[in-house]
């Protein structure tokens, strides 16, 4: 064996607890990565056999060929196809069946009252497709709906509603529609299509409720004959389709629906957990810097030994390298098995919470087999390169001195570099904030801000843990004098081990203020824009609810207490060839419920063919009053509309106004998101509120808030964001506090001679334990004031930069009592940290200790 | 202030001469087990009387450190017991033991006697600090003038010579008047003239400050400063001196060294 090997595994052999951090940071960011990649590809997998099962009996699918995309929708709307056309296909040679596939929103209502789902997954309502091997859904118990009323939805949605066969209930399109369950569906085998909520009815109650007019369908679902291809069945169906509409085969359609969720649900959840990894391994990196620092520190003398003798540098580099390297391949093993069992375990416990996992088999694809390793390994090895490369540089008379310990402080090079690099972070940051607003710019601030600080880490340490410890003299008296002045001792350690926590609350800070941030936005934006006293709207969130029904507002607005009522409905429609959404509304009442801001020209009478924009899009388009503009709509006609007015503020009315009269030509299943009520004078809003509620449980009972419980409800989904992003960013500030605990662990160890002397002459062990806790809440506090400072600085770009970037004018607010919240739990964790090195700093024998060389 | 009147402030009772300050009664102290059981003490009787300048001497490996050790509190012993003044020490646990040491005794190793991070005058004060004592603000001062360290008490260890490091000691040992101070080899480390220095100073501790030193050496020109030294041999107090100088010693060492 190699002599470098062979010393590095006999080093590792008598020192394996040093280097217990440094594994458990390698194995904790490599089993997260892995974890994710099997989790995600696993999900794929499940999603693309679902659909391939489901869609196993379509062979080619007829829509319409025009689809319009708005901003950040990854969909777009599809205009419906005739179901006439049905007769026009089935009379195509080759077609065994063809079936019109009705599809809508519709929400169905609980045992309990209670709408099902709506808080992310889309709640679906259609028609049940006769033809078992075009309908996705097969009949498990019961029989198809067969009358007006009768429904059939799917077993996972009927569980979660407490709902049997026979029961009646209520589905909301967003009209309530009374309906009796006759029968349950699964999807693919399973109780559903992941958290999709089904309810088929009969055609003609899905063509009656789901569309704007009868005799359309969102496509055509068609079956070959045998003997005939998907693609010989697409060839011979497009001659016969009308202008507008094409036939697409079932595997492409298969491929499309998989897409779609890939790219709005996997791809986003993938990348948002692969960007927490990242910041887990990045952490890492510091921990295990670190360690490695010290370890060919203290081991200064054995190094100049074996140079002495005669081992050259790269032998001496080399044998620390390969310690680096038997770690990270241990660590990252061990990761990969840990990472395959975190997925293992989620797809367990996903069915026993409710989320039907798609039922494969765990996917291992070759790539999350080889990129974590290769990634854990790298990470090590770049880490321990800096140390590995000083370790080879030991000089040789090193072995003769004192033991080493490694207590330089800031070089001025680093000063220097660190105030340049800081400099030119916030030039970059301002320019790209408040001179010319890009989003690269900024970014490029915000990274060279990071790398600035990690620079100048060092040189700030002395200062700021020497104020920081200042109140422990007094407070804990020689314990924490001697606490403070250990922390102080190395500069660069310990800003190196602070710089790790740093980094993860950092990352929580960020989020924490722009969560805030998007909050105060919120409110501002609805006490900015929404004049007026209430708001009804269906509480939900992503793709799923159904909407409030369209003829709520004209229900309230008949209520002897209510001024104004107004509906806002949503619309689409391609605006000189870009697709944008309308909101389609009654434009004169807009006005008297929502501060529309300066307004040129009269929202009173933009009629059948006037609209009203913001003066952003107006300046944009380069249009103005009495301006014509063509608009595109989903079902392909073209309209020339005239610009009758244009408005300052865009936040809760959006970008463009139209007529409900404009709309209903081109409308699709009709429904409207917000309600807005204000209130005759002298009726109190709880008044108001009651007299609303009572009129809205008669319209599938939306939720109606005052301003207030409005704009904060608002603000409601971004909570929950934040609770996700701190439950995955624990995982980056539990490496760095395995970071904090081994630097405590090396510096007890290379303290061990002092330790007992101060037991010797009289330092109790529960004093030892003290000053070896306050050294790590020290540590730790540096940390955390850094991260909080660090967070807080890009909090405020991402904020500005977004405020740059978008139309929304965002608020920039710091939350106090979140980010004490933050800072007490880095200091608590400092503690913790601290308590195992503490313990065997305690347990040290004191004669031993003494006469340790 | 000169070392009388400190002598006269810090006698702790009058008639000390008399007194014990501490003692071990058949001490055994057996490292391992079996086979490879070793005897450092087998059966060590003897007192340190207070007020006197007690030196231990015997070749390597003759139980002179291991005696110190049990008798300070540093160790326990297997069989036997040890008196710090009438405190017995096998009945303290770890806790009592620590404060026993940290009031009651002071301590002067041969290397690593000082906490870097603390300054001089930091170090000195540094048992008292630890009780959250005062300390006695004119006996410090005095003590300071003793060892010749004024000029020095707000440098760091490191930017100290190695003599002076060891006059930080000592100065640290008197610092709260403990019972008795035990020295283990403080000149090993040191060249001749520091190590004078530092022997003067013990010596005068005890004879013009009235205090009680027992110290660990294996140098007959340090064994000589004291007021008795007690030679060991094997586990065994084998013989004492009183007023010895360094030729005595040397010879009886040869002595030893003849018959082992």
């Amino acid at each position: 064996m190699n002599t470098s090997v062979r010393l590095s595994l006999s080093s590792l052999r008598s020192h394996k607890r040093r280097f217990a951090g440094t594994f458990f940071a390698v194995f904790l960011g490599v089993a997260f990565l892995t974890g994710t990649l099997v989790m995600g590809d696993t999900l794929r997998s499940g999603f693309d056999s679902m659909f391939g099962e489901a869609n196993g009996g379509t062979d080619a699918v007829v829509r319409s060929a025009d689809v319009i995309t708005t901003p950040g929708e990854s969909q777009g709307v599809r205009q419906p196809v005739g179901t006439s056309l049905v007769k026009t296909v089935d009379h195509v040679p080759g077609v065994a069946a063809a079936a019109p596939n009705i599809q809508g929103a519709g929400q169905l209502v609980g045992k309990n009252g209670k709408a099902i789902g709506g808080q992310g997954p889309p709640t679906v309502a259609g028609n049940w497709i006769t033809d078992p091997t075009l309908n996705p859904y097969r009949l498990a118990e019961g029989r198809a709906p067969a009358r007006s009323g009768e429904v059939v939805v799917n077993r996972g949605t009927a569980k979660k509603g407490g709902l049997r066969i026979g029961d009646t209930t209520t589905v909301r399109t967003p009209d309530p529609v009374r309906v009796t369950i006759v029968g349950l569906a699964t999807f693919g085998g399973e109780d559903g299509m992941a958290q999709v909520t089904f309810t088929g009815m009969t055609q003609a109650d899905a063509e009656k409720y789901l569309t704007a007019r009868p005799g359309e369908a969102a496509s055509i679902q068609v079956r070959a004959a045998s003997g005939v291809s998907q693609a010989e069945l697409v060839r011979r169906l497009t001659p016969v389709l009308p202008k507008g509409v094409e036939a697409i085969t079932g595997q492409e359609s298969t491929q499309e629906n998989t897409d779609t969720i890939s790219s709005q649900f996997l791809t986003i959840f993938t990348t948002f957990l692969l960007v927490f990894s990242g910041v887990a391994l990045l952490v890492a990196t510091f921990s295990i810097h670190n360690t490695f620092a010290i370890v060919v520190t203290q081991r200064a003398r054995e190094n100049a030994l074996l140079r002495a003798l005669g081992a050259s540098r790269r032998q001496v580099t080399g044998s620390a390298l390969a310690e680096a390297s038997a770690v990270a391949l241990t660590a990252s093993a061990a990761g990969l098995a840990g990472g395959i069992g975190v997925a293992a375990g989620l797809q367990a416990l996903f069915p026993a919470i409710g989320f039907p996992f798609p039922d494969t088999s765990l996917v291992v694809r070759p790539l999350s087999m080889a990129l974590p390793p290769v990634v854990g390994v790298i990470v090590c090895l770049a880490s321990a390169l800096v140390p590995a490369v000083r370790a080879g540089r030991t000089a040789p008379l090193a072995a003769l001195r004192e033991t080493a310990v490694d207590s330089s402080g800031a070089s001025r090079t680093r000063a220097v570099a660190g105030t340049c690099l800081g400099a030119l972070a916030i030039t970059a940051t301002l320019s790209g904030v408040l001179v010319s607003p890009s989003v690269w710019l900024a970014g490029l601030g915000a990274v060279l801000a990071l790398a600035a600080f990690v620079v100048l880490g060092p040189v700030a340490s002395a200062t700021v843990v020497r104020l920081l410890g200042g109140p422990l003299d007094r407070l804990r008296g020689v314990t924490g004098g001697l606490a403070r002045r250990n922390a102080l001792r190395s500069p660069k350690r310990t800003a190196a081990t602070a710089s790790a926590l740093m980094i993860g609350v950092a990352v929580v800070s960020l989020f924490t203020v722009f969560g805030a941030s998007l909050k105060a936005t919120m409110d501002q934006t609805v006490s900015r824009s929404f004049a007026g006293d209430l708001a009804v709207s269906t509480p939900s969130f992503g793709a799923g609810g159904s909407g409030l029904s369209p003829r709520l507002a004209g229900a309230i607005q008949g209520l002897p207490e209510v001024d104004t009522a107004v509906g806002l409905g949503q619309g689409v429609a391609e605006v000189d060839g870009k697709g944008r959404a309308l909101t389609v509304t009654d434009p004169a009442a807009l006005a008297r419920t929502f501060d529309l801001g300066t307004v040129q020209g009269s929202l009173r009478d933009l009629g059948a063919d006037g609209l009203a924009l913001t003066r952003k899009e107006a300046d944009r388009q380069g249009l103005t009053t009495g301006d014509k503009a063509r608009l595109t709509f989903t079902d392909g006609r073209k309209q020339t509309f005239t610009v009758r007015a244009v408005y300052g503020q865009s936040e809760l009315a959006g970008d463009y106004v139209i007529t409900r009269a404009a709309w209903a030509p081109h409308r699709t299943q009709d429904s409207d998101t917000l309600v807005a009520v204000s209130l005759k004078p002298g009726v109190s809003a709880g008044a108001g509120k009651a007299a609303v509620e009572k009129v809205a449980a008669r319209y599938g009972d939306p939720q109606v808030q005052t301003r207030d419980e409005y704009a904060q409800s608002s603000a409601g989904g971004i909570d929950m964001m934040l609770t996700l992003v701190y439950a995955l960013l624990a995982l980056a500030v539990l490496i760095a506090l395995l970071g904090i605990a081994n630097t405590l662990t090396l510096a007890v160890h290379e303290r061990t001679r002092e330790l007992g002397l101060l037991r010797a002459v009289g330092q109790t062990r529960s004093q030892v334990r003290a000053m070896v806790r306050w050294e790590s809440v020290l540590v730790a506090a540096f940390g955390t004031a850094g991260g909080l400072a660090l967070g807080a600085f890009l909090g405020w770009v991402l904020v500005k930069a977004s405020d740059g970037a978008s139309d929304t004018a965002f608020a920039f607010a710091l939350p106090p009592a979140r980010l004490a919240v933050v800072a007490l739990v880095g200091i608590t964790a400092g503690a913790l940290a601290g308590l195992r090195p503490a313990r065997r700093a305690a347990r040290l024998d004191v004669l031993r200790a003494i006469a340790t060389e | 202030m000169t070392a009388t009147t400190a002598a006269t402030t810090g006698s702790t009772a009058p008639g000390a001469a008399g007194r014990t300050a501490a003692r071990v009664t058949d001490a055994v102290k057996v490292y391992g087990a079996g086979d490879t059981a070793v005897r450092a003490l087998d059966g060590v009787t003897v007192g340190f009387p207070a007020g006197r300048f007690t030196a231990i001497m015997g070749p390597s490996g003759s139980g002179k450190s291991t005696l110190m050790h049990c008798a300070a509190g540093l160790d326990t012993l297997t069989s036997g017991t040890a008196h710090v003044g009438d405190t017995e020490l096998s009945a303290l646990d770890d806790r009592r033991l620590t404060l026993l040491r940290r009031d009651r005794i002071g301590f002067v190793f041969q290397q690593f006697n000082l906490v870097p991070t603390l300054t001089v005058a930091e170090n000195i004060t540094l048992p008292l600090d630890l009780a959250g004592a005062k300390g006695d603000a004119e006996w410090i001062d005095a003590l300071v003038d003793v060892v010749g360290l004024r000029d020095r008490l707000h440098h760091r260890p490191a930017e100290l010579s190695g003599g002076q490091q060891q006059r930080v000691a000592v100065a640290r040992a008197f610092a709260g008047r403990p019972d008795v101070v035990f020295a283990d080899e403080p000149t090993g480390n040191l060249d001749s003239r520091s190590g004078q220095e530092v022997l003067g100073l013990l010596g005068r501790a005890v004879r013009q400050m009235d205090r009680t030193v027992v110290m660990v050496t294996h140098d007959p020109v340090a064994a000589a400063h004291a007021d008795e030294v007690l030679f060991l041999a094997d586990g065994r107090l084998v013989d004492r001196m009183e007023s010895p100088t360094a030729d005595k010693v040397l010879d009886r060492m040869k002595a030893f060294e003849v018959r082992t």
